[in-house]
């Protein structure tokens, strides 16, 4: 759960997120929910010349378990803040 | 996991019919939109169909041809979207990319075939992309909604089962070995240890035939069986 209340925080932000089929898609994080499905807008695929069937896409759903990262905004992460959070996690508290 | 589209001919009701759905099992039909046409891959499209959504799949079912349908689960849909840019594809319509299990030395060929207007013979669980194209295109929004309610009735199940899958192997891994070191010619010590992991019939199996395979040994091995209890 500490994730999905993470990524919340940053939705409206600018995200890159990168598929286990190797698929990275920048877009502003839209929505997000419990099993990490992501909602993404104003899409753009990373490596057009790839997969150009993607370019014509301006938004999307993401199946939460075909996600292999996502990249933040540099300045969107509290490090201080995530590390305490995984902390009391992995505590189980 | 993952298995991609498949052929879907189930119907039930007169005329072209409706899908069976498997009502036993919750599935639920969330909506109908009529006058779809459905491209596989980079294959021509098919057109003349009605799509159901439902709580667990997409199916496709020609209008015409009423053995003629596909479905594909919600679980092997890894992405969807809207998709409106006439450059991409010339009618707006639903884009998804599909999850299938990779066959490595097949998947040069399969991408050889996916460069080019692909009209051979249609390999369903290879297709990793659909588009579904509504002739009425102001429904794209809606239908798209509709697929992401149920992509998120459709989390990734727990892994339970695969879990016990591993320990009954690791289990039976480890039986077998004791019996192989057993028949090579250790005998009481294993013997105990075994009885002591015992849970289940499984186990009580493995024992009953090593406490047989010892029985026939422990007429000539009184050197042996005092060797293995100096050793404990």
């Amino acid at each position: 759960m500490l994730f999905f209340s993470y990524f919340k925080e940053i939705v409206g932000r600018e995200v890159v997120v990168e598929l286990k089929n190797d698929l990275a898609i920048r877009g502003t994080l839209r929505s997000v929910d419990q099993y990490l499905n992501i909602k993404l807008e104003n899409t753009r695929v990373v490596d057009q010349d790839k997969y150009p069937h993607m370019m014509s896409v301006r938004n999307c759903f993401i199946r939460g378990s075909v996600v292999r990262y996502v990249q933040l905004p540099p300045d969107g992460v509290d490090i201080e803040l995530l590390h305490d959070a995984t902390r009391r996690e992995a505590r189980g508290g | 996991m993952a298995i991609g589209l498949r052929h879907f001919a189930e119907r039930t009701g007169s005329g072209v019919g409706r899908p069976v759905l498997d009502d036993s099992d919750g599935e639920e039909l969330m909506h109908v939109q009529e006058g779809v046409s459905i491209v596989l891959g980079s294959r021509p499209a098919e057109s003349h169909g009605t799509i159901y959504i439902t709580s667990r799949q997409v199916i496709w079912l020609s209008d015409l041809d009423s053995n003629k349908g596909y479905a594909v689960d919600f679980f092997s849909i890894s992405l969807h979207a809207v998709s409106r840019d006439p450059l991409a594809y010339p009618s707006p319509c639903i884009y998804a990319q599909i999850d299938i299990e990779e066959d490595e030395c097949e998947e040069d060929e399969s991408e050889g075939l996916e460069s080019e207007f692909d009209t051979g013979p249609l390999e369903l669980s290879k297709i990793k992309e659909m588009r579904l194209v509504p002739s009425d295109p102001s429904q794209l929004d809606r239908l798209f909604e509709v697929f992401c309610e149920c992509a998120e009735l459709n989390p990734e199940p727990v892994d339970d089962e695969e879990d016990h899958d591993w320990v009954f192997s690791a289990d039976q891994m480890e039986a077998d070995g004791l019996e192989e070191e057993d028949s090579a010619w250790n005998l009481s010590g294993n013997h105990t240890d075994c009885i002591g992991h015992s849970n289940g019939h499984h186990d009580l199996a493995q024992t009953v035939l090593q406490l047989e395979i010892n029985d026939k040994r422990f007429e000539d091995a009184e050197e042996t069986e005092r060797d293995n209890n100096g050793h404990q």
